[in-house]
């Protein structure tokens, strides 16, 4: 039995899933296919609708 | 994603893919490949200085296609975890047999590990969360929107990174085509320096112009030791080459940027050939990027080309009213029916206008595609893996009441993973998944 979560990917649902568990106190374990997590999102430059730098 | 790499209750397998799911919710038994990176992860300080004296070239997928990074590399600069890795197959000690050995002698953390291997992991969860994300749809095969003949039609994403700072043009909206001539040009100047050093050589060591060793190779006269025809041949090249570069010249200096932009939505959605789904925040984004391009550059004017634009949520409408009315945006309704090529590689758009009830044609310095959203690449074999449904659109299949949910109890999705949105519902699913998981794994605690 375990009360780790594991996510899959490391875009910005994935990020934003890992850091809300690990602040419930759950171990997190996050699996990312590329060198670097970020996803999509980090390759825009500017996200809608503010307009602010999406990194 | 600082925080993430930095969480203490945060295990980050980057470069990992996963193997093997078995066992039930509450305990699931998980296999992840971790991919060897050939950098030490906890020694490499993510400097750079072995990037920086790599001698191979590589296409960068992180500026799809536009740029060019090294064999070594960090997939972004703000990248995390902020370490190195080397693209085994394009490396020349590696992939390709060669000594090299380069960046493990610039290295001074003494980071570099070319006998590092894969290595398998065995983690146990409670609950899984799948945010697999999207990929964009490849507009190529579209014939007629020309995106692999027409240097300047390009996707939504590829208009991302050309304009961003931190893109491969620094946010200038540099043309494709003019980027592809201005490259040619230097390949040229290079080559051409090369052939005249070789030329002057010859000319040094035989005390003769190039024009003399042709007429003596034409009066079938000789030096011993040299090739006149070689001699004469790379004479030639040179002057065709100087001819080139010339007219080359001339014409990168008319080079401008990019000012009048059109873009065209829906392509590879809601059209029935390809997918028949609407991928939601394309309408958004396209308006969102006309807006930043006339940001850039107060002169820039863009027309955006659609069946509707769907512009649903909170402020949107007032949003696109906005780009209208302060950003030299038109909006057209109409659906593009061809792209086609002008001399100078101005794409020109034919289209219907519903409101003119006419069909027209249009120059544009640039096209930008609002390429559809579809499922990840390892979706299928991902839901394989876990034994989990997808839907008819090949996203991973969840109830309406459930939305989370899928197939499998324990297994949650959320994102693009489960269909297209925008970035604040994704980012609100995931809160929503992560709440969920939370769930199954602490009432089973209380309970059991």
């Amino acid at each position: 039995m375990s009360n780790d979560v594991l996510v899959i990917g490391g875009g910005i649902a994935g990020i934003q899933a890992a850091l809300d568990l690990a602040e419930m106190g759950i171990q997190v374990h996050m699996v990312e296919k590329l060198p670097s997590i970020g996803g999509k999102m980090a390759q825009l430059d500017k996200t809608f609708p503010t307009n602010d730098c999406a990194i | 994603m600082l925080d993430v790499g930095r969480h203490p209750r945060i295990n980050l397998l980057a470069y990992s893919e996963v193997q093997e799911v078995g066992g039930e919710v509450g305990a699931f038994k998980i296999k992840v490949l971790k991919k060897a990176r050939f950098v030490n992860q906890d020694l490499c300080t993510g400097c750079g200085s072995c990037a920086e004296k790599c001698p191979s070239m590589v296409v960068d997928a992180y500026n799809v296609g536009l740029g060019q990074r090294k064999a070594i590399y960090k997939y972004f600069p703000q990248g995390i975890p902020s370490v190195f890795t080397i693209d085994a197959p394009n490396c020349r000690q590696l992939g390709q047999g060669k000594k090299c050995g380069v960046c493990a002698k610039v290295c001074q953390a003494k980071a570099i590990d070319y006998e590092q291997k894969d290595q398998e992991i065995e983690i146990e969860a409670g609950a899984i969360i799948l945010a697999t994300g999207y990929e964009v749809f490849d507009p190529s095969v579209i014939p007629e929107y020309g995106y692999d003949r027409i240097a300047n039609v390009v996707t939504a994403m590829e208009f991302e990174r050309l304009l961003s700072a931190s893109g491969p043009t620094a946010g200038h909206l540099d043309r494709p085509s003019d980027i592809a001539m201005e490259h040619e040009l230097e390949e040229l100047e290079k080559e051409h320096k090369k052939v005249s050093r070789q030329v002057k050589q010859l000319e040094e060591k035989c005390g003769k112009t190039s024009q003399e060793a042709a007429e003596m190779l034409k009066a079938c006269a000789t030096i011993e030791g040299i090739d006149l025809q070689a001699w004469s041949d790379m004479a030639a090249k040179a002057g065709q080459m100087e001819k080139r570069i010339a007219e080359l010249k001339q014409k990168v200096a008319s080079f401008r940027t990019a000012k009048k932009l059109a873009f065209i939505q829906c392509v590879g959605s809601r059209d029935f050939r390809f997918n028949r789904f609407c991928s939601s925040y394309c309408c958004m984004h396209s308006v969102k990027e006309a807006m930043i391009a006339n940001e850039h550059d107060s002169e820039v004017r863009s027309t955006v080309f659609c069946m509707d634009l769907r512009a649903v949520g909170r402020n949107f409408e007032e949003y696109k009213v906005r780009g209208g009315k302060q950003s030299n945006i038109e909006y057209i309704r109409g659906r593009v029916a061809e792209i086609t090529e002008d001399e100078a590689h101005n794409p020109v758009v034919w289209y219907e206008s519903t409101t003119n009830r006419q069909v027209v044609h249009e120059v544009f310095d640039m096209v930008v595609l609002a390429t559809a959203c579809i499922p990840s690449e390892g979706t299928p074999k991902l839901a394989g893996l876990l034994n989990v449904e997808l839907d008819q659109n090949g996203f991973f299949k969840t109830h309406p009441l459930a939305p989370l949910n899928t197939s499998r109890p324990g297994v949650f999705v959320c994102g693009c993973a489960q269909g297209p949105m925008d970035i604040p519902e994704s980012v609100a699913q995931a809160s929503s998944a992560a709440a969920r998981a939370a769930e199954a794994v602490s009432v089973r605690k209380v309970v059991g």
